[in-house]
């Protein structure tokens, strides 16, 4: 087994050298670095991120978005893929990347299924961590604006903004989680429901073990950034349904770190659901969003009421 | 896709791994790691034995097999435990002919017919139900055959292909016994089962089987064989007793003259080279003879990739398929 034989030879290596001080639950410098390293779990990463644009390439071609400006800078953008249905839902996708990479453009693979279920489909643009000096409050404050741009104009592209849903991957449903935690009436006078649920894989919800990993050499972590931006920690203000999920050969960190999370919403009371994807990895497990019958499709569409299969 | 692609590809391999034995150094680690012997002679275009053993062997080329494998089967859970179990029905008198067909609502609904893979060897509709709901939900039946293999029938291939032909042919004979329309029967198949579905395209269904020469509508065939000379001179021949009268038969390519079905072939640009090689000298040929044919390259895919996409109305294979048969996704 391909991603199997890498983490037992992950292991192995672990084995092999004297494990140093632990710096994270049972983890020393080096394990934590590489929980939070996908290339050291997903030998297939590289494969997967060029697929990922080429079968994005091919929906842009095939449906041809909208790109819309939500913010005064160059990068504050979105694509808006269209369904035909008069006041839709809108599903608004918050790409990963390690929040150092990743756009809109090469993001669009779902789009399809969205668009083909009756459902308009957005896709963000935001700053990343280097261009804005290893800080993520950029990317988040960024985020939230996109999301409240798509609320007060979603009649202007047929959606409807009574369900306006989010989705993201990896970092993304890191800075999804934090959308989750707005607080939309004192910082942008709408509505605290504004985000009606929300559709969040192979995450991170508490920062402080990825500040503790080698992440910390180019985000700029603070004792602010690591609270304000820790979903977990706030948990009194999430209001709608979340779906999370984890690929089995995700790094150990990502599985718990989902895991955690489910765990933490579930005894708060809050409506979760834990899907685990069997056998695939952090890559691939994204894939599964752009088909009707694959997991996370499949979960979306629930989640948004669309076509029950 | 140029020609130039497969020496250029196997001329890296071969640098990378005289690196490796560079970088080992000499003595106990040199020889532990030694250095790759020179290109033999060559045995089929310009690949030596061990380059085309190679190119028939999916795990030189496809390092995630057994993870994809296991995903067919645990994928093929769950769509039994969202469609129920599949209706499973003998189609000839031994314990392995039997077919799964998973139904779809509409009345006198298309049918697809998917033959799996395996390398000959291995495979069952079982695994192969993962991609049933992109059909049932699209209004068409998905019937996945089970079939002999190739050790049972002791390294004989006709027997797969007798039964195959013989499986496609009680799907048009009762079709209507589960709400199929006979005359929109489709076949699909990936990898030997690409092969076996290209010999039941060149099948004489009205003198063997007293049906319509067009009996099957269209096809779409995945990561396929379709000349089977090379696959005899590569270690595929250990197990698959290869004769000549074996090679011609089954060998699609051979006999255009008999294809009468428009079809849609397919490969991932992550297949081995000679499965590569094999669809596109197909589709060409095909073209060549005047035939209907669609050739779809699946970017990024590899040759088990590529079969996972048929349960997606989006995926190229799945994509493809549908677009065969004429159906929108759901």
């Amino acid at each position: 087994m391909a991603a199997g034989s890498t983490t037992a030879e992950a292991q192995q290596a672990g084995a092999a050298r004297a494990k140093g001080p632990l710096v994270w639950l049972n983890m020393d410098q080096k394990e934590l670095d590489d929980a939070y390293d996908q290339a050291v779990y997903a030998p297939n990463s590289e494969q997967i991120a060029k697929r990922r644009t080429v079968n994005s390439a091919a929906v842009r071609e095939r449906l041809k978005p909208k790109r819309v400006a939500y913010g005064p800078t160059p990068v504050e953008m979105l694509d808006i893929y269209t369904t035909r249905q008069p006041n839709a839902p809108v599903m608004v996708f918050i790409h990963g990347g390690a929040w150092r990479a990743g756009s809109a453009k090469d993001n669009a693979e779902s789009a399809e299924l969205f668009v083909n279920a009756g459902a308009h489909f957005v896709v963000l643009d935001f700053i990343n961590v280097m261009e804005a000096g290893g800080s993520l409050f950029p990317m988040v404050e960024q985020v939230r604006r996109a999301v409240a741009w798509v609320y007060k104009n979603a009649s202007s592209f047929g959606g409807d903004p009574n369900r306006i849903y989010i989705s993201g991957r990896s970092s993304g449903s890191h800075l999804g989680g934090v959308v989750l935690i707005t607080d939309w009436q004192k910082d942008f006078g709408l509505p605290a429901d504004l985000v009606k649920g929300a559709l969040l894989s192979s995450g991170m919800y508490d920062l402080k073990p990825v500040r503790l990993s080698k992440r910390g050499a180019y985000v700029k972590f603070t004792d602010e950034m690591e609270a304000a931006l820790s979903t977990q920690r706030h948990l009194d203000r999430i209001n709608c349904p979340v779906i999370l999920a984890h690929g089995t050969y995700e790094t150990p960190e990502f599985q718990r770190q989902t895991r955690d999370f489910a765990a933490a919403l579930k005894d708060a009371g809050k409506q979760v659901t834990l899907l685990v994807g069997v056998g695939y990895n952090h890559f691939e497990i994204p894939e599964t969003m752009a088909n009707p019958y694959g997991l996370l499709g499949r979960a979306v569409l629930g989640l948004m009421n669309l076509r029950a299969v | 896709m140029t020609s130039n692609e497969l020496p250029s590809l196997l001329d890296r391999r071969r640098m990378l791994a005289g690196a490796a034995a560079l970088i080992a150094g000499a003595g106990a680690a040199a020889a532990q790691q030694p250095a790759p012997p020179a290109k033999g002679p060559r045995v089929w275009l310009d690949l030596d034995q061990k380059e085309l053993d190679d190119a028939y062997d999916q795990s030189k080329y496809a390092p995630n097999i057994e993870q994809i494998l296991g995903r067919y089967a645990t994928s093929s859970d769950i769509t039994r435990a969202r469609l129920g179990a599949p209706q499973r029905v003998a189609y000839g008198p031994t314990p392995v002919e039997m077919l799964d067909i998973f139904r779809a609502h509409a009345a006198n609904a298309p049918v697809m017919v998917f033959v799996h893979g395996g390398a000959w060897r291995t495979g069952s509709a079982k695994n192969y139900a993962f991609p049933a709901e992109n059909f049932v939900h699209a209004g068409a039946h998905y019937v996945a055959l089970d079939f002999t293999n190739v050790i049972e029938s002791g390294g004989d291939l006709m027997p797969m292909i007798e039964q195959v032909r013989r499986a496609i042919a009680w799907v048009a004979k009762n079709a209507a016994s589960f709400g199929g329309d006979p005359n929109r029967i489709y076949v699909s198949g990936h990898s030997s089962g690409g092969h076996l579905g290209g010999c039941a395209l060149i099948t004489d269904w009205q003198k063997d089987f007293g049906l319509p020469r067009d009996v099957i509508k269209g096809a779409v065939l995945a990561c396929g064989m379709y000349d089977l000379k090379p696959v005899r001179l590569s270690a595929r021949s250990n197990y698959v007793k290869f004769t000549d009268a074996v090679e011609d038969a089954l060998s699609t390519q051979r006999h255009l003259d008999r294809l009468v079905t428009p079809l849609t072939v397919l490969h991932g640009t992550l297949d081995t080279p000679e499965f590569r090689r094999q669809t596109r000298d197909f589709a060409a040929a095909v073209k060549a003879a005047g035939k209907p044919i669609e050739f779809i390259i699946g970017n990024g895919y590899n040759h088990f990739e590529m079969m996972e996409t048929l349960a997606s109305p989006f995926g190229p294979f799945g994509r493809a398929a549908l677009d065969r048969m004429k159906l929108a996704p759901a």
